[in-house]
């Protein structure tokens, strides 16, 4: 709970860390989206004085390097797309932001604040002023071309009759200001950099008093271990381990051993420690018991141990495939890309952009660049919980020989109990402190069910109706890419249709469709009778990223807001909470503190407080563990018995959703699979 | 990646950091190039901003372009208000006269102003267009590298030229992620109902609010993938490499920086001597 704290570690000197380096990348991405959006977006340029506070979040955090690499990288960004205003306005961003940030590091307040921002800003006046002065044609040019405008709107003023005496003040007066020009520009040059570092450092104040309670999800740390490289064979003995803040054990005793060439299983519900086991087999000092290796760890190292995690988006470093695979490798290093791409199954793909792969492929990408390190001990820890049905036999399939084609030992740490079939032998891990977890908490995959056929159904008008719906992203640009085409069907009250597809079939253009945010290029998706994009909010949607969709600090705050009641109104949270399964004491808490799962709930109260005519689920059970996977669901079930709500979800997965959508329609490419006529062709 | 893909008119797009389909010799060119020659013409323009350096630099970038195949369809569709501030700019400068005057039947016309207004517009649409074209032909993939290939002079200076890459590399990585989640942030907020104050303060209050309420949201999802990516750097045992096949200059780098050189050459000759604009004050 300290991410938002400055660095409590010693100062580092030298080359930037993994952390820093992390850091700096997506805060410089951060404040170039929004000097991005600043510069184009007409009327927005407001919009820039916030991008004063990832940069000041970086100044307070770490070291002034961290900083400087982030403006250069961010600078850099924002020209590419927008020019040279777009560099400036990074550059401003972390003139102001680092000299807030650092002011608040050191504890100061406002006055500091002021003070030390009339001499930035007298110093940015001078700079002003002395460019000017070199650039002395361009000074000419911009000051012919306003003294043009200016003269002009007097010549026009001085025809209307009664203006003249104004038209002849604004030529004067104009001539005046230029001849002191100097002055000018450095009086506006202290006032403006004075005025956007006090609303920088109003909003860094604001923002950094709600991001303490913002849990910091790192966990790996670099090996600092020294001598030969030997992760294998490698013996646990009795390991416990608990986390400073806890006070209870999060893994252990754990004891097993890990051969050369070994294939190995863990598993176990969550909860049970399988990510602390990963994180003490990859180096970190157990709090009990011993670990006995016979060289160091070698995290990331030639020969060492190499780690591929869950999330496919963010494991995968370089934009283009090749350079991810060799991304992080020592200068000099000579990898053989395609031959390491064609054993995950990625042949030809070198020159793709990461940015467009599927969940499996980024995950078998990541294998890849863990087998470019040759490494001893290779742990894989949960690879397969965030990709859809395909992706996951296709890394199974990968991962299943690997142990035979390099000498390598692999530890497979999974929650899915069929893929711990393939190794030599399975370690079940059950949580200590924790009641024990009944094996019902292992998910199994699930096959795809059968398309229902749309049997004509003589109903009433339905609630939602998509015909000939069709739509393309970038019309008219050289980018144009088909998302959807001729879109057929209709959802009728009390429906539960499950919209399921792969990666990149366009089910998150539909949802998006659907729920009137995004207007289809041809076609109609009509909510009884209208055009549903003129009646946003009729429709609700909830986002896989359920954070994203919580705005306000705390919960009571988030359901006022998002349901359009007053948030002094208590009885409506606690009946909003209710309705979703949720303790009304729950009202009190933080956003930031709750689980993925009640994120997720907390979402659909606000949604559901509403009343919307229907309600749009986007990968509703994508990183839940099981045990919040099945209470979701039975939620789910209950209210559309109950209440008759209208529920459509986009999944690319199956599991346990036959009950809450008793209808399934699959959308390939683009286009809805034609019904089957039997189970055949389904396969 | 699109941005702006919520509008309801069906406009243009804007498609960022991807370039223009195709394999044309401008495609080829190495990143490095690129950005040497879009920094030396900018720093030319700013320093001599005539009408020959204007049209000069106005011609390569035509060249360029059609050497590219670049259709006309990569133009964001220009929104009126912008036509409509550009022709009252224009009509007020025309009225302030200035040498040289032209007849027009029995009126004579001072063009001086008008000229001044269409030299600053033409610089500023010249200048977007040099940048547009590094970003409609260069595969971002290859900036970083160029960066740390261009910088390493620098290095001996003690200036941590392979940090800023690598920094770099990440940032243009976690760009298109995190434009992806303002879009879902942007969507969320539409989906909210309008919040009704009737006072102006109040409704200032809640204006405030809101934006600290969707940086804080913004930032919370920033830092997330801060801390996975850092997780994801500290298993690749720390930076290096970080490209597969670094390109380096060719031939026809060279060739594209001499044709560079010697058109910007001539045209800064000219300006200097028989033809400036630049230089004297009307």
């Amino acid at each position: 709970m300290t991410s938002a704290g400055p660095e409590s570690a010693p100062r580092r000197t030298g080359s930037l860390q993994p952390v820093e380096l992390a850091q700096a990348a997506v805060m410089a991405a951060l404040c170039a989206a929004i000097a991005i959006i600043a510069v184009v977006v007409p009327f927005a340029a407001g919009l820039s004085l916030l991008g004063t506070v990832p940069m000041g979040l970086l100044a307070y955090r770490y070291r002034l390097r961290v900083l400087i690499a982030a403006t250069v990288a961010g600078g850099l960004i924002a020209f590419l797309i927008a020019g040279m205003g777009g560099f400036m306005t990074v550059v401003n961003c972390a003139y102001i932001g680092g000299l807030t940030g650092i002011v608040k590091r050191r504890g100061r307040g406002t006055p500091t604040v002021i003070a030390s921002a009339l001499v930035a800003g007298a110093l940015f006046g001078v700079a002003t002023v002395v460019a000017l002065s070199i650039l002395s044609r361009l000074r000419n040019l911009i000051f012919d071309s306003v003294t043009a405008n200016v003269t002009g709107v007097a010549a026009i003023l001085s025809r209307i009759p009664g203006m003249q005496g104004a038209a002849q003040r604004l030529t004067q007066d104009f001539s005046t200001a230029l001849n002191y020009w100097p002055y000018l520009f450095f009086a506006s040059g202290v006032f403006s950099i004075t005025f956007v570092s006090l609303v920088g450092w109003w909003a860094l104040s604001r923002v950094m008093s709600r991001l303490m309670g913002v849990p910091d999800v790192h966990k790996l740390e670099s090996s600092t271990d020294e001598g030969p490289i030997a992760p294998v064979p490698l013996r646990l003995r009795d390991v416990r381990f608990r986390y400073p803040t806890s006070d209870h054990d999060a893994l252990g005793p754990v004891s097993l051993s890990v051969q050369p060439g070994e294939h190995l299983a863990v598993t176990g519900a969550n909860g049970s420690g399988k990510t602390t086991l990963m994180l003490v087999l990859s180096g970190r000092e157990p709090t009990a018991g011993a670990v006995e290796r016979p060289g160091a760890v070698g995290l990331g190292k030639l020969g060492g141990t190499a780690v591929v995690m869950q999330h496919p988006e963010s494991q995968v470093l370089g934009t283009r495939v090749a350079d991810d695979v060799v991304w992080g490798l020592p200068p000099g290093t000579a990898t053989d890309v395609n031959q390491l791409l064609s054993e995950v199954g990625l042949n030809g793909m070198a020159e793709r952009d990461t940015g467009g792969l599927s969940g499996g492929e980024l995950q078998r990408l990541a294998v890849a660049a863990a087998l470019a390190r040759e490494p001893s001990l290779l742990i894989a820890d949960e690879v397969t919980s965030m990709v859809d049905h395909e992706g996951r036999e296709g890394l199974m399939s990968v991962l299943a020989g690997l142990t035979r084609r390099h000498c390598t030992s692999l530890v497979h740490i999974t929650h899915y109990n069929d893929e711990a079939d393939a190794a030599g032998y399975t370690v079940n891990l059950r949580g200590s402190g924790w009641p024990t977890a009944d094996s019902g908490d292992m998910v199994e995959t699930a096959e795809a069910p059968m398309v229902t056929p749309l049997v004509a159904m003589p109903r009433v008008a339905p609630v939602l109706e998509l015909t000939g719906v069709c739509h393309e992203y970038g019309s008219g640009t050289p980018w144009a890419k088909t998302a959807l085409r001729d879109i057929d069907f209709a959802v009728h009250e009390g429906d539960g249709v499950l919209v399921h597809g792969l990666n990149g079939s366009g089910k998150s253009t539909l949802a998006w469709i659907m729920a009137g945010l995004t207007a289809p290029t041809s076609g109609t998706c009509l909510l009884d009778g209208a055009p549903v994009s003129d009646q946003v909010g009729a429709v609700a949607i909830s986002f896989q990223a359920a954070r994203l969709q919580l705005m306000r600090s705390h919960v009571a705050l988030e359901i006022a807001s998002s349901a359009g009641f007053s948030m002094y109104d208590q009885a409506k949270v606690t009946a909003a909470l209710n309705t979703v399964g949720l303790e009304p004491t729950l009202a009190a808490r933080r956003v930031d503190e709750l689980s993925g799962g009640q994120m997720r709930r907390v979402v659909l109260a606000g949604l559901l407080a509403r009343s919307p005519r229907a309600l749009i689920l986007d990968e509703p059970l994508a990183g839940l563990d099981a045990a919040s996977q099945r209470g979701l669901l039975r939620l789910l079930v209950e209210l559309r018995r109950r209440s008759g709500l209208t529920v459509v979800v986009i999944s690319h997965d199956f599991v346990g959703l036959e009950e809450l959508c008793p209808r399934t329609l699959h959308l390939q490419g683009g286009v809805l699979a034609p019904v089957p006529t039997t189970a055949e062709d389904l396969s | 990646m699109t941005a702006a893909s919520t509008t309801r008119k069906q406009r243009r797009q804007v498609v960022l950091l991807r370039p223009v389909p195709g394999q044309t010799v401008i495609h080829d060119l190495w990143a490095g190039s690129k950005l040497l020659i879009v920094a030396g013409i900018g720093a030319l323009l700013t320093f001599y901003p005539g009408w020959v350096p204007i049209g000069t630099v106005a011609l390569l970038i035509l060249a360029a372009a059609r050497l590219a195949h670049i259709p006309r369809g990569v133009l964001p569709t220009v929104p009126r208000w912008l036509w409509l501030l550009l022709a009252l700019g224009a009509l007020t400068a025309t009225f302030a006269g200035g040498s040289p005057v032209i007849g027009i039947g029995l009126a004579d016309i001072g063009l001086g102003g008008l000229l001044h207004f269409l030299r600053i517009t033409a610089l500023s649409i010249v200048l977007i267009g040099l940048g547009a074209m590094v970003s409609w032909t260069t595969n971002v993939a290859e900036v970083a590298p160029a960066v740390a290939t261009l910088g390493r002079p620098l290095r001996r200076l003690r200036v941590p030229v392979d940090d800023w890459a690598v920094t770099l590399a990440l940032a243009l990585r976690a760009f298109p992620m995190l434009i992806e989640e303002f879009r879902v942030l942007y969507a969320a907020r539409q989906l909210r109902p309008k919040e009704l104050n009737v006072t102006r303060r109040a409704r200032r209050r809640r204006w405030a609010a809101e934006l600290i309420d969707l940086l804080v949201a913004a930032i919370t999802v920033a830092l997330r993938r801060a801390d996975e990516m850092g997780d994801a750097i500290t298993a690749r045992g720390g930076a290096g490499q970080i490209s597969a096949a670094p390109t380096r200059p060719k031939r026809r780098d060279w060739v594209a920086l001499a044709v560079v050189i010697v058109m910007c050459g001539t045209a800064l000759a000219l300006e200097l001597t028989v033809l400036g604009t630049s230089g004297m004050r009307g």
